[in-house]
């Protein structure tokens, strides 16, 4: 995987991380509006109603009372409601029989009220002698004994102003409790998500094939501590393991080593033994070829572990990429001919490299080894180096049949060879690949199989 | 006949070393621990050293370096089971010894004897000669039978390392240590491939054949 790639993957985890909890604070902030305004509306309608039976009731009331007096008293009784009702919510009139005016604040009928002695809305209001004019009223008219008409209006505002008190005063409580909540809760999830993103960058070495690395456990002990401890149990146990199946591998490599030499010695003997005309010595021949090619292995495999313990040991100093590259380039462009590949170089002027020199040629010419195999009879192989942002990126590309990404850290592995590659009709070990990986980690590469756009594979060394 | 010091702590390998190396006509002599091996080195009269790197009493690498601090410039073929990762073994390698990885095909570990017991002869030589083939290492030209060959400097290279072992079984990977320079499994046929190449061109149809495939081993050029 390259420094890119890496890049991306890991905006891609924070990224989806990062969203999610957004989302999670905006499907939270939605609901608590939703609720809230549910909540208001229904406060509200029930305070309304309940405004509304009680300005009825004041009407029906006072229209009892007032139709129960003496009709001679009634003028003063109206004049005194409408003087001591400070706040002018109350309206009243006296008609005679045809509707002319006699006494109160309202000097006409409003059109259209039925004089039913039942409270009706009067969604325009009543007019008053003085020209004001409230807005929505509740009105009620009733003919007296002696066919005058006494009219009674009460202000309805006052329902709507406590409406607007509710709604208003819901809305701060709304804000209030909506804007810290959906900070604080941003703030705490934010908090782990940075321990997220610690433990995914401490867990990038351990993807890269250090086993030794652990994830971060805090003081706190908390439930990300617990899956840490979890995951460094389990890490310690895949590191013992692998140790385990690598020290075997290694030990049965190195026992069975000698006495295939010395079978390979003896086979060598029955060669030459054998007079150039003899039809044996082919089959000796072959023996001969397996046996190399098992020693091949072995020597290969054991060079991994080398590489592996060897740390410091190795001789860095300062390489000459474009002239490293070159003399890959010379050993291996007669190999690509055989194949009537048409193998590129390209490389321009890359700054020097701190590295063991032997060992990155060995592991550029693995590289163009395998590229050069894979890549089909009049293909095209490129061996580039270029300088991208301050590190120097070394390419191998081909246009075989590509490795398919599901195997492009398998093939990393020892042993491991792609089965759709068409590696199996190619020579070769399975060991190129993962000595190429050895030799990046010694030198703190990243050593990344890529697409090859449209066809082919590209094998890439950052350096 | 030359003499040659074999320092092995394992018997079985000393006897392995020693039988090969009698069998190419040299007297040979086994010491099983460093100490006894440097100090018969130290003595003298060996044409070359074949030396355990693990060895009780002594490393081989230290035992080298004292060998060179006393002015003892005998060459060694270092026998080791260990590879040759470690830079050190090139150290060892650009001070004109050799470095063989165990186990090893005994007649590999002859070659490379036969390599560092010739060593040295020829070296100031400005023109080499096999059969009817002629390099001039001056004016890097080449020439079979007064006719001149179209080299690239690789092959010239080439050619020159199998002129100057004329006669000597050198194994491909002799080949690429000493032309590359580089110690490691180049990996498929990439030296036969330049070998195939280089053969083209000195052994045309019509010559007598200089290059010869040593089979099982390696090449080896030879005058008709």
């Amino acid at each position: 995987m390259s420094a890119g790639e890496a890049a991306a993957r890991q905006d891609g985890l924070s990224g989806r991380w990062r969203s999610s909890t957004k989302r999670l604070i905006l499907v939270y902030g939605a609901f608590f509006v939703a609720w809230t305004v549910v909540l208001i509306g229904a406060i509200r309608w029930q305070t309304a109603n309940y405004l509304d039976g009680i300005v009825d009731s004041i009407l029906e009331q006072r229209l009892r009372y007032l139709s129960s007096v003496e009709r001679a008293h009634l003028p003063a009784l109206l004049a005194a409601t409408t003087q001591l009702d400070l706040r002018g919510l109350m309206a009243s009139g006296l008609f005679d029989a045809q509707g002319h005016y006699i006494a109160g604040d309202v000097d006409h009928l409003p059109d259209g009220l039925a004089i039913d002695g039942v409270v009706h809305p009067l969604p325009e209001g009543v007019q008053r002698i003085s020209g004001e004019r409230a807005g929505r009223m509740h009105a009620v008219a009733l003919r007296l004994g002696d066919g005058s008409v006494m009219l009674l209006a009460r202000d309805y505002r006052v329902v709507d102003q406590v409406g607007a008190i509710i709604r208003s005063g819901l809305l701060w409580a709304l804000s209030l409790t909506l804007v810290p909540g959906l900070l604080g809760g941003y703030l705490l999830s934010r908090g782990p998500l940075r321990r997220v993103r610690d433990i995914e960058t401490a867990i990038q070495p351990v993807m890269r094939g250090d086993l030794g690395a652990r994830l971060p456990v805090s003081e706190r002990r908390d439930e990300l501590d617990m899956l840490a401890a979890i995951v460094n149990r389990m890490l310690e146990q895949i590191e013992r393991l692998l140790g385990e199946v690598k020290g075997v591998s290694d030990s049965i490599a190195h026992d069975l080593r000698t006495p295939l030499t010395r079978l390979r010695t003896q086979l060598h003997r029955v060669q030459q033994l054998g007079g150039d005309g003899d039809p044996r010595n082919q089959l000796v021949e072959r023996c001969i070829v397996e046996a190399d090619a098992l020693l091949d292995r072995f020597r290969a495999l054991l060079r991994i572990s080398e590489l592996e313990d060897i740390g410091r040991r190795a001789g860095f100093g300062t390489v000459d990429v474009g002239e490293t590259l070159r003399r890959v380039h010379e050993l291996y462009a007669p190999l690509a001919e055989e194949k009537e590949i048409a193998f590129a170089l390209e490389a321009d002027a890359v700054p020097a490299l701190r590295a063991d020199g032997h060992l990155l040629f060995e592991a550029i010419g693995n590289l163009v080894d395998n590229a050069i195999k894979f890549a089909p009879r009049s293909g095209h192989v490129v061996l580039r180096a270029a300088s991208e942002g301050g590190r120097v990126v070394i390419d191998v590309v081909d246009d075989g049949r590509g490795i398919p990404v599901d195997e492009r850290d398998a093939v990393l592995h020892r042993f491991y060879r792609s089965a759709a590659s068409g590696a199996g009709d190619a020579v070769g070990h399975g060991l190129g690949l993962p000595l190429v990986a050895a030799i990046a980690r010694l030198h703190g590469y990243e050593f990344s199989i890529g697409d090859n756009p449209p066809r082919g594979t590209r094998m890439r060394l950052w350096c | 006949m030359a003499r040659i010091l074999t320092i092995e702590d394992d018997a079985v390998t000393a006897r392995e070393i020693a039988a090969e190396l009698q069998a190419a006509g040299n007297d040979v002599d086994c010491v099983g621990d460093g100490r006894t091996g440097f100090e018969r080195a130290l003595a003298g009269g060996y044409d070359a050293i074949t030396l355990d790197r693990m060895l009780p009493g002594m490393d081989g690498l230290e035992l080298v370096s004292e060998l060179r601090r006393a002015g003892v410039d005998t060459p060694v073929l270092m026998i080791s089971a260990l590879s040759d990762v470690d830079a050190r073994v090139r150290g060892l390698r650009a001070g004109g010894d050799d470095y063989l990885t165990k186990p090893f095909a005994p007649e590999e570990m002859a070659a490379r004897i036969e390599v560092l017991l010739r060593r040295g002869a020829g070296v100031r030589e400005t023109s080499l000669r096999v059969g009817d083939l002629e390099l001039d290492l001056i004016a890097r030209d080449a020439r079979r039978g007064g006719v001149a060959l179209d080299l690239l400097p690789l092959e010239f290279r080439l050619l020159e390392y199998l002129m100057r072992h004329a006669g000597q079984v050198l194994t491909r990977t002799m080949i690429f240590e000493a032309v590359w320079g580089y110690h490691f499994d180049p990996g498929t046929n990439v030296i036969d491939v330049h070998i195939g190449r280089l053969r083209r061109k000195v052994d045309a149809p019509g010559f007598e054949p200089l290059i010869h495939t040593v089979r099982g081993c390696g090449y080896a050029m030879r005058a008709p």
